[in-house]
């Protein structure tokens, strides 16, 4: 079995991944505030902690096969027929996630940065620079991921600090009020989007080093990440309100509030740098998954010269895969969320499950089938 | 389509010459296939055809089909 892949990643450098991936998904926990409206930052708990046995089955089910990705060990575990189905499953959702997420950055700009400018050359321009940086492996990214991951950290944490006094604790009140399918909604997104989505990392997890200690690193850079989504929820709750829920982008919308003696305002071009640089850099994680997942696939022995045609691709369909904002808060906050849910919380699991028992893949003198 | 056809003219030139030189053949069908898909939704999108979108597929499946969605509020 020849691996596409010949980069090789660091335990610290697995859990910046990790973490700016999670940080990544920092604009779409707006998803969840219209369902949990203050409560929202419980919501990003609860999934935390329904997310986190999960996402340990995924490191150690990469952990178990060292070196290989889920694609090859779908072959091992389900065979080639039903393996190659659940990897085209997996394809599917990183190829749909992956346009969701460009769309999202077509969106950011166009309704709030630069509202004159085609939606289509926003696409383009984004999705190209992320087929650059996939083009480079993934010892590339994992070396920057310290810079995006400080970067999203340092602009949560100063313009939470800058709003202090216009925060008002009372706006988390009363508690529980709000019905159960409300907050269960909520927490499903959290499971389904920011933490769930981490399963991209089983085609990367299996190239970090031996001494990567992969478990303990994968968790850390999940809870970072989840440290740094609590904290804009808290300032998002704690400033707006229950107004929140009326904004579009309430991130935006609670910096636009900075205003430390009328010299430092505006500030919402910080949190709109932020989100560029970790929805790119999510892109890029789900981009680099999908190539070498289809090229895993395929049996070729590189993804280059898959990366610009995919890329185009891709624009067309993050063009045209929604009608409107609307469209996709309605289909992401149902179908989207759960159609992936057998791929996150079932089938990893499951695998390991099946790997255990069938003592995979030590039970052929050792070697790898 | 002023854009698009001088695009996928690079696109052929960087990856074509280099897969043939090392006679990389089936690299070189995925490619082509890849391509092809790319080009043709690339056209329909620029002539203003209308992309069936695979949310929708999905969204029908499940939300309507089987049922599977959150009340509205």
């Amino acid at each position: 079995m020849t691996n596409i892949e010949k980069g090789r990643i660091s335990g610290p450098q697995l859990l910046f991944l990790v973490s700016g991936f999670v940080q990544g998904s920092v604009m779409l926990i707006d998803f969840a505030v219209g369902m949990a409206e203050k409560q929202t930052w419980m919501v990003i708990l609860a999934g935390l902690l329904v997310s986190i046995p999960f996402v340990i089955s995924y490191a150690a089910l990469a952990k178990r096969f060292p070196g290989m990705n889920v694609i090859q060990i779908n072959d091992i575990i389900y065979g080639r027929i039903l393996g190659k189905l659940l990897s085209i499953y997996y394809i599917f959702f990183l190829f749909i996630t992956l346009s969701f997420n460009i769309r999202d950055v077509g969106e950011l700009y166009t309704i709030f940065l630069m509202p004159n400018t085609p939606f289509i050359f926003f696409l383009a321009v984004f999705t190209a620079t992320c087929a650059y940086a996939v083009s480079r492996g993934i010892e590339v990214l994992a070396r920057i991921s310290y810079l995006f991951v400080i970067t999203g950290i340092f602009v949560s944490i100063s313009t939470t600090i800058l709003l202090v006094d216009k925060m008002d604790f009372s706006n988390f009140l009363p508690l529980f009020e709000l019905p159960f399918i409300r907050i269960f909604q909520g927490i499903h997104i959290m499971v389904s989007i920011p933490f769930g989505e981490t399963i991209v990392f089983l085609m990367i997890i299996g190239y970090t080093n031996k001494d990567g200690n992969v478990i303990k690193n994968t968790l850390s850079g999940l809870l970072l990440g989840a440290f740094s989504l609590f904290i804009v929820a808290v300032r998002n709750t704690a400033v707006l309100g229950i107004t929140q829920t009326i904004w579009t982008a309430p991130s935006f919308q609670s910096t636009r509030l900075i205003d430390i003696g009328t010299v430092l305002t505006r500030m919402d071009f910080l949190v709109g740098i932020a989100q560029t640089v970790l929805i790119f850099f999510k892109c890029c994680l789900f981009f680099y998954a999908l190539l070498l997942a289809v090229s895993e696939i395929l049996g070729l022995k590189s993804y280059m010269p898959l990366v610009l045609p995919l890329a185009g691709i891709e624009v067309i369909i993050a063009a045209t895969v929604f009608q409107s904002p609307l469209d996709h808060a309605e289909i992401t906050q149902n179908a989207g969320i759960i159609y992936s849910l057998p791929l996150m919380l079932v089938i990893p699991p499951l695998t390991l499950l099946i790997a255990k028992i069938r003592r995979l893949p030590e039970s052929k003198g050792g070697k790898v089938t | 389509m002023i854009f698009l056809l001088p695009v996928y003219a690079i696109i052929l030139i960087i990856n074509v010459p280099g897969l043939i030189k090392r006679k990389e053949w089936r690299e070189l069908i995925a490619f082509f296939v890849f391509y092809t898909i790319a080009f043709v939704l690339g056209l329909m999108y620029v002539l203003d055809i209308t992309i069936p979108s695979p949310m929708k597929g999905l969204n029908c499946l499940i939300s309507d089909l089987l049922g599977l969605k959150y009340p509205k509020y």
